[in-house]
């Protein structure tokens, strides 16, 4: 293991966006960085809301059609390399609120996340369990640690 | 001061926030226009986080869309699902049973504390004060953990079902034991924070004073709960509720209508609640918890207002061949947004969004499809 | 003085700023983890995740043009912080004696008014996406006041740094003059050798209130809570340093740490009469006083909520006014 992925390993900044779900997710996943109970940083995860200091972005909610736009421009903004967690079933494939009766897509939704950017890991849950968020980061660092 | 005027002559620039912002943490834009560093006007502009969830539920079966109800909002979840079933027992003219309200009630002051907790924590966050802001956290994951013993998840619950509440939140005596215990914890740990909140110097000069709400603004703007309360109007929907009438509890008034006063309105409701929770607990009746011996018929449409975390909570809907039709739901928020535009007028940019978040925001409630008709 | 001597101070100065920079760089961990943390009940990050880890990972980021009118000068902009600081701590040293140029105190506080003035260049040039280049639609019909020119968060930012070189560090600044005004002589040099003859400055009245107020000073100079008014997470998100990115944002992170220590230098050179040089027990003795720094305002950031201009011009005054009562105890 080189000095890049050591480093890499041990500070990584995790940044949140929220596009509309029930806030549910977005509230458990804040809660499991800023909460002493979860205290994502004592593995060494960091949150911030600055994309261009983020390495990690978790998306929660189905992408509202407001909201495509903002997600597009941050996931940009964010240096590479960096990693996607699409977090909480409206993330994963819309919840509830995408289809309305059987198939009729709703047109309020854009969604799931990994129509509009590329998702790296999905987590699910209906909201996400803080330890599910950080397990599923646990489980896509490699990915991270092995870019250039 | 009886009004807080916007005053656009003096306005210099524009700073545009959001929609992705910390202090925000719902999506949101907010335009604030400035005078040098004072905020002279302010537009809040929702619409973000639109789901059309009226529309989803139009059509479904009234079971199912009381479930879907829940998904409007990640905090007061419970509220949704208890007002909607509510509205429907009343169209139906369902009769609940005792021990079921009293779970309703347990479950809606528990999420009560939970609401108000998160605000106090989300509160402290804008102030930037990280040490009080996790020691609240950490008070409400102990509410977090009850929850999600009575309810068996940790946001969204599904407790009240038509006729009742589903018989897995049952109480049994292991349950209230851990209930009395959490209760205790909290009021002790609440207790702590209050005084030592009350008592820093620093903070009081930060949150006394800034983004002041008017009574006469606030009741001109229609604004209900806590926030209401903070400007020293005596309201709470919960002294007219049938549910609440075995409880004996006080309404929290504070006079000025500033962060501070908000602030303090919900940690002294939160006490209130936990003497709620106690009550009920001592009272609770035997008996089963659900009532399955109804029809299901067609109705009118029938409203029914509740006292959640935020404010008052409208539900309305009609039943026809058992299904929901022309759904109607308007959120304690949708209210307050007006609230929050006039109460960071003439304060700092920095304290412009304490002033936001002093009102309790919650966004993803409010994003319903309305129409404002002034009588 | 001789080649050789030249050489050897040479060598001498190189090995101490290497030195101070590695202890440097643990010191924002140790804020976290022992303070902070500590504080709030927590296990908190490795000490080496902040302040050695983070910077050495954006260095292996990719870089990207940062969205700014001259990206070139706003990338400069943290190495020529870096350097300022760099610069202060040589300064420091017994070596930069010889250089009575440098080693005075007019130089030093030249120098940490560039770094000063460099908040307000990266906040200017800084047009990051959070806020008006948001893709969103909000200049539409039923707006309010849709001609009004539009500002970034970071001009916000610009502002406030603006006025904190106003009043902001005045306290800083005039706890600097209270061993002057003791010694009477600007030069460290002499300032140092007229502690060695009667005692530290720091054990007089006046250097007891000029310690507190050069502490309010470190605190402010370092924009940490409470005086992060310029980076207030609650409105300009990070202020000036929003848009950096990679090994940018690695530099503006390392620049922090080693501030820490300067400034800490700085005091135990001004208060105490030693100045930094590894071949003395003397180094030990800065440590611990940067260490004691570190802590003393880990504890005081993590009690305290960010204060706005209703609470920062008081608190500056008031600091301001205690500096110019040691200048005056020191004087009489």
């Amino acid at each position: 293991m080189g000095i890049k992925s050591f480093a890499r390993k041990r500070a990584i900044h995790l940044m949140l966006v929220y596009t509309g779900g029930c806030n549910g997710c977005d509230i458990e996943i804040v809660n499991s960085v800023l909460s002493p109970r979860f205290d994502a940083e004592q593995y060494k995860v960091f949150l911030t809301w600055n994309p261009r200091e983020a390495d990690v972005l978790v998306v929660t909610g189905p992408v509202t059609a407001l909201n495509k736009k903002p997600l597009e421009a941050i996931y940009e903004a964010i240096p590479d390399p960096k990693i996607v967690i699409a977090a909480g079933g409206c993330a994963l494939m819309g919840g509830v609120y995408n289809n309305i009766h059987g198939d009729i897509p709703s047109e309020e939704i854009e969604g799931p996340v990994d129509k509009v950017i590329p998702v790296d890991a999905k987590v699910p849950g209906c909201a996400v369990r803080p330890q599910d968020v950080l397990s599923g980061l646990v489980s896509v660092l490699p990915k991270l640690l092995e870019q250039d | 001061m009886d009004e807080k005027i916007p005053n656009s002559n003096v306005i210099e620039t524009e700073i545009p926030l959001g929609t992705v912002h910390p202090a925000a943490l719902e999506p949101y834009r907010l335009r604030l226009f400035v005078e040098d560093e004072i905020v002279r006007e302010a537009e809040i502009t929702i619409g973000v986080n639109h789901r059309g969830v009226e529309r989803i539920m139009e059509g479904l079966p009234v079971e199912k869309a009381n479930a879907l109800t829940e998904k409007i909002c990640g905090i007061c979840s419970n509220s949704h699902i208890w007002n909607s079933c509510r509205t429907g027992e009343l169209g139906l003219g369902i009769e609940v049973p005792e021990r079921a309200q009293f779970i309703r009630v347990l479950m809606s002051e528990l999420e009560r504390l939970h609401s108000h907790f998160l605000y106090l924590a989300h509160g402290c966050e804008v102030l930037s004060h990280e040490t009080f802001s996790m020691r609240v956290f950490y008070l409400r994951e102990t509410v977090m953990e009850l929850l999600s013993m009575v309810g068996g998840n940790r946001v969204q619950y599904g407790c009240s079902v038509l006729g009742g509440v589903r018989p897995r939140c049952d109480l049994d005596d292991n349950r209230i034991q851990r209930i009395i215990e959490g209760m205790d914890t909290i009021e002790a740990g609440l207790t702590d924070f209050v005084k030592r909140f009350t008592a820093d110097n620093i903070i009081m000069s930060r949150i006394t004073g800034i983004g002041v709400l008017p009574q006469k603004q606030a009741l001109k703007l229609a604004v209900t709960g806590p926030s209401l309360r903070a400007t020293g109007v005596p309201n709470d929907l919960r002294t007219r509720m049938s549910e609440y009438e075995p409880f004996d509890f006080n309404i929290i008034t504070q006079p000025d209508g500033d962060v501070k006063s908000n602030l303090i309105v919900r940690a002294l409701e939160s006490f209130e609640a936990i003497k709620i929770v106690r009550q009920v607990i001592d009272q609770l009746p035997e008996g089963k918890v659900v009532n399955h011996d109804w029809e299901m018929v067609d109705t009118d449409i029938t409203d029914s207002y509740i006292e959640v975390p935020r404010g008052t909570l409208y539900h309305s809907y009609a039943i026809e061949n058992g299904k929901v039709r022309h759904c109607i739901i308007r959120t304690p928020s949708m209210a307050n947004i007006g609230a929050m535009q006039y109460a960071c007028i003439g304060d700092q940019v920095t304290d412009a969004q304490l002033a936001i978040v002093q009102c309790d925001p919650c966004f993803t409630c409010t994003d319903r499809a309305i129409e404002i008709i002034r009588r | 003085m001789t080649i050789d001597t030249i050489i050897f101070g040479i060598l001498a100065l190189i090995v101490t700023v290497i030195v101070c920079f590695i202890v440097s760089t643990f010191l924002p961990g140790i804020e976290r983890k022992y303070v902070h943390a500590r504080i709030q009940q927590r296990i908190g990050p490795p000490v080496t995740s902040p302040g050695i880890m983070a910077p050495i990972k954006f260095a292996f980021k990719d870089n990207i043009k940062p969205s700014s009118p001259v990206p070139g000068l706003f990338k400069a902009l943290p190495v020529v912080c870096f350097i300022v600081v760099l610069v202060i701590l040589i300064a420091l040293t017994p070596q930069a004696f010889y250089i009575p140029a440098l080693s005075s105190l007019i130089a030093i506080i030249g120098l940490l008014k560039v770094e000063e003035i460099c908040y307000v260049l990266m906040g200017a040039l800084s047009k990051s996406v959070m806020s008006v280049r948001m893709p969103f639609p909000d200049l539409v019909k039923g707006g309010v006041n849709l001609d009004v020119t539009r500002s970034f968060i970071e001009d916000i930012s610009a502002k406030r740094s603006l006025r904190m070189i106003t009043y902001g560090s005045f306290p800083l600044y005039l706890a600097l003059f209270g061993p002057v005004a003791q010694s009477g002589s600007i030069f460290l040099e002499k300032i140092v050798e007229y502690q060695h003859i009667h005692g530290p400055y720091l054990f007089t009245v006046s250097g007891m209130i000029a310690a507190v107020v050069f502490f309010l000073g470190y605190m402010i100079v370092l924009n940490e809570y409470p005086f992060s008014f310029i980076k207030a997470k609650s409105d300009v998100i990070e202020g000036p340093y929003m848009e950096y990115a990679a090994k940018y944002r690695g530099i503006v992170f390392i620049t922090r740490g080693f501030l820490m220590f300067t400034l800490a230098a700085l005091f135990s050179l001004l208060f105490i009469g030693i100045p930094t040089n590894l071949f003395s027990w003397g180094i030990i003795l800065n440590i611990i006083v940067a260490l004691i720094f570190v802590l003393a305002m880990g504890i005081f950031s993590a009690f305290s909520p960010v204060f706005t201009n209703r609470q920062l011009l008081p608190v500056s005054v008031v600091a301001s006014l205690l500096g110019v009562l040691a200048i005056a105890l020191g004087v009489l």
